[in-house]
């Protein structure tokens, strides 16, 4: 499967980020987008899977100790 | 040339044979991009679509005013001026490439829509696909506006 992740970035001043992934993502994890880390708030399916994709989106903050 | 091994990997191109991304492939040609550099420009026509093979890019409204700011960063596997497939309109945005070595594939869009037309089946399933593909931009305003973010 592919995961295909929106990342909506909250509490900063960020664009957020379209991505491809091996794994999906989880509430807790790091994510590293450009040279900033967030971490993830909310994991939501946006719309079913179609064939190998399957499309979430994420809700994350940033981490401010490990910029 | 676009691999299909990347191909694969792009979400319009879901459910395409072997040899039907083989067609669109071959209708791409690789362009290279350092940090910085605009691919392409707000405004501008528009007649090409683009996959991201490496690297990333920044989806900028408002490019040279004032108010511009980043919406939105692409990463691989990502396809951008897709738009252009269906409405013909100008370019809605700026994109730039945000790291070195961004390597995009741009596939001509009158040429992959007469490939559609010729081969129905991947017309189809590009056009199905599309239509998810923008319908999820819309969603994904939904939400961000919805959480005041963005």
């Amino acid at each position: 499967m592919i995961y295909k992740v929106s990342y909506l970035v909250v509490e900063a001043d960020h664009p957020g980020a379209v991505l491809d992934q091996e794994k999906a993502p989880e509430v807790g994890d790091r994510v590293q987008l450009g040279d900033r880390v967030f971490e993830v708030l909310e994991v939501e399916e946006l719309i079913p899977p179609m064939g190998e994709f399957s499309f979430l989106h994420v809700t994350c903050r940033p981490v401010e100790d490990e910029q | 040339m676009l691999p299909t091994e990347v191909l694969e990997r792009v979400s319009i191109f879901a459910g395409l044979s072997q040899e039907e991304l083989q067609q669109v492939a071959a209708l791409s040609r690789p362009v290279q991009y350092n940090r910085g550099d605009v691919v392409l420009r707000e405004g501008e026509a528009s007649n090409e679509l683009y996959v991201i093979g490496k690297g990333m890019v920044e989806i900028v409204l408002g490019a040279g005013d004032q108010d511009a700011r980043p919406v939105l960063n692409l990463g691989t596997g990502q396809v951008f001026g897709e738009m252009a497939l269906v409405d013909r309109g100008a370019r809605s945005a700026t994109v730039r490439a945000t790291t070195d070595e961004t390597v995009l594939y741009a596939i001509p869009s009158d040429a992959l829509l007469r490939l559609c037309e010729e081969n129905t089946h991947i017309g189809f399933v590009m056009m199905r696909n599309l239509a998810a593909e923008l319908s999820l931009k819309i969603r994904l305003r939904n939400i961000a506006d919805r959480m005041g973010a963005g």
